[in-house]
């Protein structure tokens, strides 16, 4: 594609280039406070997060499979699941409870708190065969064109990296079978046409997968 | 392939071979497995050397912003302009229409609703009157009946003024579009002929569509006549016909991952059916495509009326027919931009306003700005609708609010 290039488009040189790579790069530094520091008070999230510590854990690395960790979540990720139990549109009978009483700016917080928490560091794969299949699985999907490379998440979008095996599994057979809300649609078609073999083989890669790995996070870059 | 293994049993060698290159052919089956798989239509079109930009569509909220929540005093407005929100917690808030009773439609994306806005004088009373459609963007009304545009089917909803609380079954106006959903999502409205126009987006950020797509297209109110009216034209999602004239003219989104600067999206005339705007030839009039230009020249096509910006994202337009504004707005043509996402550097997130002049270029100018506060956005005008006092309404699918933007010297 980039060998039919008209030479006689103006402003499509630096696209192709570095700069425009460091450019991007720097959008993403300076872009984030408002995902973090604008976005939520992060000492407020603290003393708001004491509630969820006994099961998302303090640091919010849980370390019940079920539970998902929070830390080094995106935090518009956080924040929009919050709104969704509130709202009843994900459900959950252990979260509702907790929800139902939050403002915004609670949420908000919360979400900014565990953002800048340090995700902790992976078990290896426990069956490194199927890892291998989970790997190229998440090739085939191009799952990283919306969790970033390294699958770290960005935006709304989770990281996968790293979370809990149990989770994941039950999180993808939830979107293939519809139970669980999709804001666009994009992962109830990515999920329907997995089988329950490559459900687990994709949680086996992504609970192994560092969480660190891929692009560096925006918030360690600030 | 029974048959096969059926002939390997006459030979041990050749068995062998074949048990032997099991692995190797599905190793062979498995590279092959991202040929079943499809990038998000987002990124289609990204070159490889992109594949790790942080650039990706903007998330919309999973839930509406409340008025009090709007930061409403950022907004930059001429002198004599004021804006309030006239009207908030409608999930997804997108095009709008005016029913013959005062009651405006709203249609949506994602949020599958269309709403009803009642107005009480000192507030806005919402209800929901159709759910779980396919990104119903589309409402356009006639004579007592409501149409709405899926993104595969157009429904209409007979007396719905009169039943509110109670909406009918919608009945089935058409059903024969595309069901594709990458630019599926349509925008409709009446024509001075009395036919119902809507777009039918390319399916793709860019490709070669198939001759029923990057259309604009009509058919009479009762599902049949079917034609194209304009082609080439990569996602039009609003247009108005103007008060004279009575011709069509429309908004039309440009391709993504060319550059920061290039495409433009535009504006476009069609003072008749049968042009051909470019897509996925030639851009903004004067770009050939790096791929599907080749051998093409841009002079085929009919240009743009105006480059808008790239990557602006112009949504709704509509000529300013109303009296409320200064007579010079007469005829100028407002254009919500819910603004950039492909592109390093923001842009759009605004309301602009263009001035036609027989003989002279257009006249282009910001009218409401303020969505955009250096690089972070808190909200993005999708659509623009003039009210019989002259006001005008701005839709904001971001936050699900509906603002009011009057004159008063």
């Amino acid at each position: 594609m980039a060998g039919g290039r008209d030479e006689r488009q103006p402003g499509a040189g630096p696209w192709y280039g570095i700069k425009w790579i460091v450019g991007g790069l720097g959008l993403l530094v300076v872009g984030f406070p408002l995902l973090a520091g604008g976005f939520g008070d992060v000492e407020a999230g603290r003393r708001k997060a004491e509630v969820c510590a006994p099961c998302h854990g303090a640091d919010g690395n849980s370390t019940t499979p079920e539970v998902p960790s929070l830390a080094g979540q995106p935090p518009l990720y956080t924040y929009y699941q919050l709104l969704l139990f509130q709202q009843q549109q994900r459900v959950s009978a252990q979260m509702a409870p907790v929800v139902a009483s939050l403002s915004r700016q609670d949420m908000q917080d919360l979400a900014a708190y565990y953002a800048v928490q340090t995700p902790a560091v992976p078990p290896p794969p426990r069956d490194p065969a199927k890892a291998e299949v989970g790997r190229r699985l998440v090739k085939a999907h191009y799952c990283d064109s919306c969790h970033a490379p390294g699958l770290v998440g960005q935006k709304h979008i989770p990281r996968l990296a790293g979370q809990h095996y149990a989770y994941l599994v039950t999180q993808l057979r939830a979107y293939k079978t519809q139970q669980r809300t999709d804001l666009d649609g994009t992962m109830t078609i990515v999920a329907q046409p997995l089988s329950n073999e490559e459900i687990e083989a994709l949680a086996e890669y992504l609970a192994s997968l560092p969480a660190g790995a891929g692009l560096p996070r925006p918030h360690t870059a600030r | 392939m029974g048959q096969k293994h059926g002939m390997s049993l006459h030979c041990a060698g050749r068995r062998l071979t074949v048990v032997a290159l099991l692995p190797a052919l599905l190793l062979v089956l498995g590279a092959m497995a991202p040929l079943q798989a499809q990038q998000p239509p987002w990124a289609q079109g990204r070159p490889p050397e992109l594949a790790t930009s942080p650039l990706a569509p903007h998330p919309q909220p999973p839930a509406p912003t409340p008025a009090k929540d709007l930061p409403i005093d950022k907004i930059k407005l001429p002198p004599g302009f004021k804006i309030e929100v006239w009207a908030d917690m409608i999930p997804n808030a997108r095009s709008m229409t005016l029913g013959s009773r005062g009651t405006l439609f709203v249609g949506s994306r994602g949020a599958g609703n269309v709403y009803a806005v009642v107005d009480r004088g000192d507030r806005r009373e919402v209800k929901i009157i159709a759910s779980g459609l396919q990104q119903p963007n589309g409402v356009a009304f006639k004579d007592g009946t409501l149409y709405v545009a899926e993104i595969s089917r157009i429904l209409k909803y007979e007396g719905i003024e009169e039943r509110l609380d109670n909406p009918p079954e919608p009945v089935v106006v058409y059903d024969l579009l595309p069901k594709d959903r990458p630019h599926g999502w349509k925008y409709l409205a009446f024509g001075p002929d009395g036919k119902l126009y809507f777009n039918i987006g390319a399916p793709c950020n860019i490709c070669l569509p198939p001759d029923t797509h990057a259309v604009i297209a009509r058919i009479n109110p009762d599902g049949s006549g079917f034609e194209y009216v304009a082609r080439g034209v990569r996602n039009s999602v609003g247009f108005d016909f103007h008060p004279e004239t009575g011709e069509l003219y429309f908004t039309n989104h440009g391709r993504d991952w060319l550059g920061d600067d290039v495409p433009n999206d535009t504006l476009h005339h069609a003072p008749r059916p049968g042009f051909h705007f470019g897509y996925p030839y030639c851009h903004q009039g004067d770009v050939l495509d790096p791929e599907f230009g080749r051998g093409r020249s841009c002079t085929e096509f009919a240009p743009p009326l105006l480059k808008l910006g790239p990557h602006v994202a112009p949504n709704g337009m509509k000529f300013y027919t109303g009296r409320m504004f200064p007579p010079e707005y007469r005829h100028r043509i407002f254009i919500a931009q819910r603004g950039s996402w492909n592109r390093t550097q923001k842009i759009g997130y605004r309301v602009m306003q263009v001035e036609l002049k027989l003989g002279e270029p257009p006249r282009y100018e910001v009218f409401a700005e303020g969505w955009l506060q250096g690089e972070e956005f808190w909200g993005r005008p999708a659509y623009v609708y003039v009210m019989p006092d002259g006001a005008l309404l701005v839709s904001d699918d971001y936050n699900g609010a509906i603002y009011r933007i009057t004159y008063a010297p």
